[in-house]
């Protein structure tokens, strides 16, 4: 493990209070516990601080969202509906307050970056999660979309204008490739299930940015099956785009639902590839963002392989040179 | 599926007696490659294409002396002496299966669009077909995922496969047989918006169908 480094978690107890209603929805609170118990029993235990996130403010969440949305959605909850426009997107009277806390994990952890100057690893253990939230409706379990308001945070508060905004969820992000794909200066590259057969049916490699932002989205969908041989093929890719784009801040979408055994996606990830995911991330960090790297929990829903997988990824991003 | 929803209505027009300069130039200007000619009356008389243009234009290549002059006399052509007389053309009732048939038969890439007296109404082309097909068939609709399933003969299948997608309350929005071809099964495709396709893929599985996964074969 690198010397000195520490694992700071931003979490809070009030993630597990967002109810999506039991039956069958794969977003349930235990996702957070698992977690954090193999978190616990690995290697890096000792190294891991607890940080609590300040909710994110109605003006950070106006960075990408829009009023109407804050309202239709606050209004939503308070008279008691138990889904929002789509029965995937399932939510309880405290589902808005929640949701602004996951929202500003990743500004807290921002700030935590800023102070220390990239020593240690930041881990947003959150939920709801958010890289399918759009500008003025939900999608897929995502409410706000973390990973941007994370991106206008980091912009806005410490002007850090170039951010890359890397997801491996097996589902691609399309609620960041919204916000950022008309931009110069953001960048999005999304490794995920091909959209022929994967929700949201978003995500394809021809997308590579619109306008302004052309050139900037970098969409890398994997066929179902796809494991570690196909996803080492495109680190090189990823690194080249990296080298053209130099961003000088990182926002990681950290989700494991591509791991093999994992039912939502049909991907095939083992757990000691997202050792090999942090290994690799680290390097991106050290290499063009002074270490300047923030992950945000989005999808994952086999218990057993999330937590481990989790692990897996911040071993990685820890391991000694 | 009717032409009349998917063309482009009143299009970019041009009079047989204007010349091959002046078209250049309006292609160079809009992002279209194909411009319908039509009299005063807004009748059509014919089409020209980018490649028309460019094949009544001597080559680049070429060295002849006698090259300047020709292009000179070619920018001042009347396109009534390039133009395709001859176009194929569809009434606005007609459909985008008929536009697909004379794509496939004619090797054209626009159809213009006229009402009874032959006047021009609009424009269809390769890629508002294209587009019409995307549409009709969802391909990237946000929030959608496209299941697969083995079509196994039942006669019922189609309604059985509803009927789950309504006992489990999941929106679905395309259900489509296709029969087999030498390279591939019968198969039904079925479009769901929801993120939870493994609880539909289980569904269906329960009710005795097989879900085909097209996995990697690299």
């Amino acid at each position: 493990m690198r010397h000195g480094s520490s694992l700071i978690l931003v979490t809070d107890p009030a993630y597990s209070r967002h109810d999506t209603g039991g039956g069958e929805h794969p977003e349930i609170p235990e996702r957070l516990q698992v977690i954090r118990d193999a978190f616990d029993h690995s290697p890096f235990a000792q190294s891991i601080h607890i940080l609590l996130p300040r909710p994110a403010s109605r003006a950070e969440l106006l960075s990408f969202h829009d009023e109407a949305w804050l309202f239709r959605f606050e209004e939503a909850v308070l008279s008691g509906r138990t889904y929002v426009d789509h029965p995937d997107n399932q939510v309880c009277y405290e589902s808005y307050s929640i949701a602004t806390l996951s929202a500003g994990a990743g500004l807290s952890g921002i700030d935590r970056i800023e102070q220390d100057a990239g020593q240690d690893i930041i881990f947003c253990l959150t939920r709801p999660p958010g890289h399918h939230a759009e500008a003025n409706h939900p999608l897929g379990f995502c409410f706000f979309n973390n990973c941007v308001i994370a991106a206008r945070y980091w912009q806005n508060r410490y002007g850090r204008n170039r951010v890359a905004v890397l997801d491996f969820d097996a589902h691609h992000g399309n609620g960041i490739q919204s916000a950022l794909e008309s931009e110069p200066d953001t960048c999005y590259i999304s490794i995920h299930e091909h959209p022929s057969f994967s929700y949201p049916g978003t995500g394809w490699e021809e997308e590579r940015g619109l306008g302004a932002g052309k050139g900037t989205v970098l969409n890398l969908p994997l066929p179902p099956g796809a494991g570690e041989e196909q996803v080492r093929r495109l680190l090189p890719k990823i690194r080249s785009f990296f080298e053209e784009m130099q961003p000088e801040a990182l926002i990681i979408g950290a989700g494991f639902d591509a791991h093999v055994e994992d039912e939502m996606s049909g991907l095939a990830f083992s757990t000691p590839l997202y050792t090999e995911l942090g290994r690799f991330i680290f390097e991106l960090g050290r290499d063009f963002c002074s270490n300047r790297v923030l992950s945000i929990l989005e999808g994952g829903y086999h218990l057993p392989r999330l937590g481990e997988s989790a692990a897996a990824y911040i071993a990685g991003l820890l391991k000694d040179d | 599926m009717f032409i009349h929803y998917h063309m482009t209505p009143t299009p970019t027009t041009m009079h047989p007696e204007q010349t091959v300069a002046e078209a250049i130039e309006l292609l160079a200007c809009f992002p279209f490659r194909h411009i319908p000619l039509v009299d005063d009356e807004g009748v059509l008389q014919g089409i020209v294409s980018d490649r028309d243009l460019r094949s009544a234009k001597p080559s680049s290549v070429a060295q002849s002396s006698q090259r300047a002059m020709v292009e000179s006399k070619v920018m001042q052509t009347r396109l009534s002496q390039i133009m395709s007389t001859n176009c194929r053309t569809l009434s606005a009732m007609a459909t985008v299966d008929d536009a697909l048939f004379l794509f496939e038969a004619n090797a054209i890439g626009a159809l213009p669009i006229l009402d009874d007296e032959r006047r021009l109404i609009g424009i269809f082309t390769i890629g508002d077909l294209l587009k019409a097909y995307k549409t009709m068939f969802g391909v990237g609709e946000r929030g959608a995922a496209m299941i697969s399933i083995v079509d196994d003969g039942d006669p019922r299948i189609m309604s059985k496969l509803i009927g789950i997608m309504e006992e489990k309350n999941v929106h679905c929005t395309r259900l489509l047989r296709k029969s087999a071809t030498r390279r591939t099964k019968a198969m039904i495709y079925l479009r769901v918006n929801t993120y939870n396709t493994r609880a539909v893929q289980k569904a269906i599985e329960a009710a005795g169908y097989e879900i085909h996964v097209p996995y990697s074969a690299v």
